[in-house]
């Protein structure tokens, strides 16, 4: 303990200069003047201690938010998941188990410190997986085809080989009433989150690594990337006017038979970049060659994806239909309200710097942003400068947000969850619903929504 | 089997105790973590964070910053942002991670201490234990760092250990100065577990109840009671009158137990209590109801943050 004469103590109730009390910010402008290479540190991840905003749960705790990992394991049809970790990793999963298609598919064999030190929590697991199973059998319910293990940090730094230890659990089940129900791993790796293969990549793998070789059928294509099924969007007409008759998403299997059934599929088609890794494993073990579409909200864009999309699998996309609709909600958007300003947060279905650049060519103005920069992202903010350079960036995760003003913004509409949190007395879409909008449909609903909003708002 | 949980989700953990103690204290609080512990604070254990903001922050900890022990990256990271936000002391939370790798949290206390002129306060959580033991670190800690032998402003009375984890909406907060003056405050109330424990650290006399149930005994409780809860709700409600016995999931003091109450850890023991013990009634939160759905006899649903997170 310090001495309570010592300078350091007396600080402790003394507050010295008076601070700014501002949140960091930087213009797109000057994110550009700066380049690529000097992205301002405080737009990055990992410079600093991270502020706890609605974004930042979703980004930097993989199991919080939204399909987090423990969602995204158990997307798999007719499995249940065993958390292996201290209790603190599964405590926000009652959040999530309260919902009822999670009702008795979460299972919890909670760490203690002896086990940090023995790993005897391992050696535990197929006795678990046994009970679990059994409890299930007792209480009337479906024998799980999959039993998914999370593990968490701990297990990462103990560097635990949870392959072996699921093959283990799996043949302990052998000449059991189990036998066949297959077990795999989940990595809650919050630790690697910036890694080589971050969580959310991972689990990915990991579902998709269940899909056994099957003949293929020229007429079936899997979407993958999502945990929840593509809205409404007009791609699933474009396969079908094409022929195609079996479009799986794992979200639309209803059996473990159905989910298999994935593996007949003649290509894939990935739309969330998390999922490429799980796709070229799909094309190496299960021959599936896949095409990747990127979700933006420029209509050219979309139409310049589709004509690839036809190009490369040889069917035919007439979009003009769509195209007229999404552009005709923008321009109805633009007549009501033609000083249209929007402040755009990383909490939605949207990349917001690719959000940001084409509101703006629409016509609309973007004040403010609140993103962590991606490098990968600069494109769009080198392109948004030339449009919009005192559209200012915040980043989610920089602590200074704790100081954010909610009277410096000039919008009058917000876009995501986290913009909500900073902005709350503005009308806002939070476009972050578990559905995941696209292509034309994503366009024309977005502009929707905003023109309820601001309609709602405005009577 | 010891540690399985078939039917509850886990409870909450000591860092989310910790955190609790100090979010009205006016501290940079660091979770030593990698985001997925500050997510289940902020996110869930903290239902405060959704009305007013406070300085909670997680350190960012990535793979190799735990391998390589990189604590000078950390107290880097928090000069940083001591210099940019308003704070008397800063407040490091241990969570699983620092416990792998065997932080030494004097060393890093003196690490953080060389680089900001304010107090650190290290709190020696892990995440595998209850949030009890989480508030009875922190108030050890804080009362080590700050409680002054000659006190200027002492209050008549402070109330120790009324979190929202254990009263839900019904805490009572209390500031670094209640810390500061706490060795001279007139009256120390212990109105849960951790409150127990912080006022034997101080080794004061203190009266052991909790001011939300001492007048006011929950309607619907008659006959033998099981009252699974913090056990001083528990105590609270037998020195009220209510023929009871105490389970509970947290600590049970010896000052607190008598014969027929039982500190649990886990599902099977509550089942086989409630089962066998012929109650008339249960006191305890929903959630727990679950675990005994055949239960034919009353059921008066005692909320509780920690156990079930509604607040």
């Amino acid at each position: 303990m310090l001495p309570k004469s010592s300078p350091v103590w007396q600080n402790c109730f003394w507050k010295g200069e008076p601070m700014k009390h501002e949140a960091v910010c930087y213009t797109a402008e000057e994110v550009l003047k700066r380049g690529k290479s000097n992205i301002p540190s405080e737009l990055l991840s990992g410079n600093s201690l991270v502020y706890s905003s609605p974004a930042t749960l979703a980004y930097n705790s993989p199991g919080a938010e939204g399909f987090g990992v423990k969602r995204a394991g158990l997307s798999v049809p007719e499995s249940v998941m065993l958390i292996v970790a201290p209790g603190c990793c599964g405590r926000n999963t009652s959040l999530i188990s309260s919902m009822p298609e999670y009702k008795n598919r979460f299972f919890y064999l909670e760490m203690s410190e002896p086990d940090l030190v023995t790993g005897r929590h391992l050696n535990k697991i197929p006795d678990a997986i046994g009970e679990v199973l059994t409890f299930l059998r007792d209480n009337g319910k479906k024998i799980p085809r999959v039993v998914m293990i999370c593990i968490t940090c701990v297990d990462a730094l103990l560097g635990t080989d949870m392959d072996r230890v699921c093959r283990k659990a799996e043949d302990a089940l052998e000449g059991s009433e189990f036998e066949g129900v297959k077990v795999r791993p989940c990595y809650m790796y919050a630790l690697t989150r910036e890694g080589r293969c971050p969580p959310m990549v991972h689990v990915r793998q990991t579902i998709y690594s269940l899909l056994e070789p099957m003949e293929k059928d020229p007429r079936s294509v899997n979407i993958i990337g999502g945990f929840a099924p593509l809205e409404n969007t007009e791609l699933i007409e474009y396969l079908k006017l094409a022929g195609i008759r079996n479009i799986r998403q794992i979200s639309t299997c209803k059996t473990y038979e159905d989910f298999l059934q994935m593996a007949t599929a003649n290509f894939n088609i990935v739309i969330d970049p998390e999922v490429r890794a799980a796709a070229e494993d799909m094309n190496k073990n299960l021959n599936i060659p896949y095409v990747e579409l990127t979700r933006v909200y420029s209509t050219d864009k979309i139409s310049s994806q589709y004509k690839a999309l036809a190009s490369v699998t040889g069917i035919d996309i007439i979009d003009s239909e769509e195209k007229a609709e999404a552009d005709e909600a923008i321009a109805r958007l633009k007549e009501a309200f033609p000083d249209l300003t929007v402040n755009i947060g990383e909490c939605a279905n949207a990349n917001a710097f690719e959000l940001a650049l084409s509101l703006t060519r629409m016509g609309f103005k973007v004040d403010e942003i609140y993103s962590v920069l991606a490098p990968e992202n600069f494109v769009y903010v080198k392109n948004l400068a030339m449009l919009s350079p005192d559209t200012k960036i915040y980043c989610n995760m920089e602590p200074t947000m704790l100081y954010y003003k909610i009277s410096q913004s000039k919008a009058h509409v917000t876009v995501g969850k986290d913009a909500k949190f900073y902005c709350p007395d503005i009308p806002n879409v939070a476009w972050n619903q578990d559905t995941r909008p696209f292509g034309y449909q994503g366009v024309r609903d977005l502009m929707n929504k905003i023109f309820e909003a601001l309609t709602e708002a405005k009577a | 089997m010891k540690g399985l949980r078939k039917v509850l989700t886990p409870f909450a953990p000591d860092q989310s105790g910790a955190s609790g103690v100090l979010y009205s204290m006016g501290a940079l609080i660091v979770i030593i973590d990698a985001g997925g512990c500050t997510g289940n604070v902020c996110g869930f254990d903290e239902p405060r964070w959704h009305e007013s903001r406070s300085a909670i922050f997680s350190a960012g900890l990535r793979d190799m910053d735990a391998i390589l022990g990189r604590d000078e990256l950390l107290a880097a990271k928090i000069k940083s942002a001591v210099e940019r936000i308003d704070t008397s002391f800063v407040a490091v939370i241990g969570t699983p991670v620092p416990a792998t790798i065997g932080t030494d949290y004097k060393a890093l206390k003196k690490l953080i201490e060389s680089k900001v002129d304010i107090p650190v306060v290290p709190v020696k959580t892990n995440g595998m234990k209850l949030y009890n033991e989480g508030e009875k670190e922190v108030y050890k800690a804080l009362i080590d760092e700050f409680a002054d032998d000659v006190h200027s402003d002492a209050k008549d009375q402070i109330v120790l250990g009324m979190t929202p984890l254990t009263y839900g909406r019904d805490h009572i907060d209390l500031s670094i100065d209640d810390i500061r003056n706490i060795r001279g405050a007139g009256k120390l109330i212990a109105a849960s577990s951790s409150g127990i424990d912080a006022c034997e650290y101080l080794g004061r006399d203190f009266e052991i109840v909790s001011p939300v149930y001492k007048n006011s005994i929950p309607e619907g409780i008659t006959g033998r009671t099981l009252v699974c809860h913090d056990e001083v709700v528990g105590k609270t409600l037998r020195d009220a009158g209510v023929e009871c016995d105490i389970a509970t999931f947290f600590k049970l003091h010896d000052s607190v137990r008598q014969a027929g109450d039982k500190k649990i850890t886990e599902e099977d023991e509550f089942i086989e209590m409630v089962r066998t013990g012929g109650y008339d009634t249960v006191a305890a939160d929903i959630c727990l109801k679950e675990l005994v759905p055949d239960y034919k006899g009353n059921w008066v649903d005692l909320k509780c943050f920690a156990i079930s997170g509604r607040y």
